[in-house]
């Protein structure tokens, strides 16, 4: 009771107050993440320099300079289950200029070989595990970087009660959300790169990945903008799903023998210091 | 061990787009900052291609390094006067994957397998098959070992076409399969005057091999799953330092034939590292874009920096120091000034002329100063009308200077009232 009589009080002091003070802003795990000496928010210019500089220079530089269309082949584990099929096919609408194949008992050096003889530019597998879609590889040719995720929480259109029909053939536009750390970048410059560069805005679709404490959640809507042009309607269309990065490497596909840039096996509890530490 | 005194160690740093850095480490952790760090290659200048592969040091002393890039640029790098000379390893296709000095031959290998040997008249060429790694015997300059995937470790002596050494493979499995061969780096265990070679793989094994005894390897380590990348000497003559491509930092005793350390911290895969043997301390550069330093005893990681862009190579210069070129260049200056100050002392009989005219002026400056005196002479001005023109002008700019200040100070205060009417005016809005 004693507790109620105080919140009274201080909504009649609040009230006072008037609305000339500022909100308060919520203490959150984000904004009191500890600081990462990555994040390009908080370098001075030489490092700044440095790391445009190596972005510059990286694998994915010539997507971003235009140089060339993405082409993506999607493929699966070996006898995919309806959900994972469909949500591949589903993934297929998604990103323009892409594929679905089965992977027919081949392996994944085989399908990057394959793949590159193809002209293909980024490759995904889907992986799955009791008839859930649980993993999903993503390898850009011609050379790296590869990074594999876990994917959960999966939802294809029709558990989410849509028709895929509504999902046009325009290329929809990325909004990459919330990637501030140097390693978050990487992961955030391949997912995007996975799309073409050039967005048909006639389509007004939006494929959203969102970073939220080292989750991506990746969401597809069409957008309207309101009469008055503030603000925009939603509407969710296609699958949603989240990914947790498992590890980066460099190079294509080798698990066993590739260098990798980061991976958390055999050493989660290192890493996982604080809850307010995030990677991405 | 604890080092109670701080001691300063110079560490190079090469990446993978070309950025080479000078780290000047302190083992007293407190005077580690980012002032110790300092780019050699101006980061502006960076194209594609440009990664260094390769770093090693050219002469006993440590005062000069050999780079090896990705577009095989060889260049050496002076630790006082930077970069000296360059060379062009355009005779086989591939990045450069090894360096080395004998006397005044230069050796370089590239990835296709060739090896060259630049002396001052001849140049040699040696092809030994697909390579990962060349590297040369640090007790005999004459001995170098090569190694790659498919392609065992073989001992060669400059001058000789064909090698000394040639590694067998261990027999077939007992699936009578045969084992893959890999090596990823190789190295000389120390004061055996290239007799022993140890090799890491990246098909996960560490081998012992001692050319006198036999073709095989002496001691085997495997490490299953785990692909090595880098292997150095450690502080034990039999003890060698293994870097995996996931990230893991062992000491393999090579007498027992196990692993015997584990250093921990690295998030991406060990490409380079280096000791410091008097401190006692384990140098290694990640692809995770940091250089962590560990204790080798007990095994703690005391440093580790963020250095922006994925790291290849490191060095340690443990012969000789370097100093920060920021701080050599405030040295510098200074033995400039003084120089110039010196200078100034040997102009001064020239102009003594000139400044036989100054000397007229100095009184002036004298009554610059004292500016009570001076407002009673302004009183009698006209009374001492027989004063010299000169004076008069530095009288009356005196005066200027005087109004000048007055009308400023007026001016403040005026600015200050100001304030302080608003700042009531808005109390007592507030009031209200």
């Amino acid at each position: 009771m004693a507790r109620g009589k105080d919140k009274k009080k201080r909504k009649l002091e609040k009230k006072q107050e008037g609305d000339d003070v500022p909100k308060k802003m919520p203490h959150t795990l984000e904004s009191l993440r500890e600081k990462d000496e990555t994040m390009l928010a908080n370098v001075d210019d030489e490092e700044k320099l440095e790391a445009q500089k190596d972005m510059e220079l990286d694998e994915l530089s010539s997507y971003y300079e235009n140089s060339y269309e993405p082409k993506v082949l999607i493929t699966y584990s070996d006898n995919p289950h309806n959900k994972t099929r469909i949500f591949g096919k589903e993934l297929c609408r998604m990103i323009p200029n892409s594929i679905s194949r089965y992977r027919q008992r081949s392996s994944v050096k085989r399908i990057v070989q394959s793949a590159l003889r193809e002209n293909v530019t980024d490759v995904i597998v889907i992986n799955e595990n009791q008839k859930q879609p649980n993993g999903f590889l993503l390898i850009h040719l011609p050379n790296g970087p590869t990074a594999h995720f876990r994917l959960s929480s999966c939802k294809i259109t029709p558990e989410l009660r849509k028709d895929y029909k509504e999902i046009t053939n325009h290329r929809p536009e990325v909004i990459l959300n919330n990637f501030s750390t140097r390693l978050g970048l990487t992961v955030g410059r391949m997912l995007g790169a996975l799309f073409h560069y050039e967005p048909q805005f006639r389509g007004r679709r939006a494929v959203t990945f969102h970073n939220q404490r080292d989750y991506i959640f990746f969401r597809h809507h069409r957008y309207e903008f309101t009469s008055d042009g503030k603000r925009a309607k939603l509407r969710e269309l296609g699958p949603r799903f989240t990914l947790k990065l498992i590890s980066l490497q460099q190079g294509t596909f080798d698990s066993k023998r590739g260098d990798f840039e980061w991976i958390i096996a055999g050493r989660r509890h290192q890493m996982e210091t604080s809850r307010r530490k995030f990677f991405l | 061990m604890i080092i109670t005194e701080d001691s300063e160690i110079d560490i190079f740093v090469a990446s993978k787009i070309g950025s080479f850095k000078h780290i000047k480490y302190h083992t007293d952790s407190s005077k580690n900052s980012k002032k110790n760090i300092e780019n050699l290659v101006d980061i502006k200048t960076l194209e594609k291609n440009e990664g260094i592969t390769r770093l090693e040091w050219g002469n006993p002393e440590q005062t000069e390094i050999l780079i090896g890039r990705k577009n095989q640029q060889i260049q050496i790098y002076d630790t006082l006067r930077g970069f000296t000379k360059s060379y062009t390893a355009d005779f086989a296709p591939g990045e450069v994957v090894g360096l080395g000095r004998c006397k005044r031959k230069l050796l370089a290998a590239v990835a296709s397998g060739v090896v060259k040997i630049w002396s001052k008249k001849t140049e040699e060429i040696i092809n030994v098959g697909k390579l990962d790694r060349m590297r040369i015997c640090a007790d005999d300059n004459t001995v170098f070992g090569t190694g790659g995937e498919e392609n065992d470790l073989k001992i060669w002596r400059i001058g000789e076409t064909a090698p000394t050494f040639v590694a067998k493979n261990l027999a077939h499995d007992w699936l009578q399969l045969r084992r893959p061969v890999w090596v990823s780096d190789l190295v000389f265990l120390r004061g055996e005057g290239g007799r022993l070679a140890a090799v890491c793989s990246r098909h996960g094994y560490v081998r012992l091999y001692d050319s006198r005894a036999q073709r095989r390897p002496v001691v085997s380590v495997d490490f299953e799953n785990m692909a090595a990348t880098c292997i150095t000497n450690s502080f034990d003559e039999r003890q060698v330092l293994v870097g995996f491509g996931r990230g893991q930092l062992h000491q393999v005793d090579l007498r027992k034939g196990k692993p015997d350390k584990g250093y921990k911290g690295c998030v991406g895969a060990v490409a380079d590292i280096a000791l410091v043997r008097e401190a006692g301390l384990i140098v290694s550069a990640s692809l995770d874009r940091q250089l962590r330093v560990h204790r080798h005893h007990s095994k703690e990681l005391i440093y580790s920096q963020y250095l922006t862009s994925k790291l290849s190579c490191v060095l340690v210069q443990t012969e000789s120091s370097t100093p920060l070129s920021r701080v050599q260049s405030e040295i510098k200056d200074e033995v400039e000034d003084a120089i110039k100050v010196e200078e100034e002392e040997a102009d001064d009989l020239d102009q003594l002329f000139d400044k036989m005219e100054t000397v007229g002026d100095k009184p002036k400056k004298n009554k610059l100063k004292p500016e009570p005196e001076e407002l009673p002479v302004k009183k009698h001005k006209p009374s001492s009308e027989g004063s010299t023109s000169l004076q008069e002008v530095d009288q009356e700019d005196t005066e200027d200077a005087i109004k000048k200040l007055l009308r400023s100070t007026e001016k403040l205060k005026k600015k200050r009232d100001q304030r302080k009417k608003e700042k009531k005016a808005k109390s007592v809005f507030h009031n209200a």
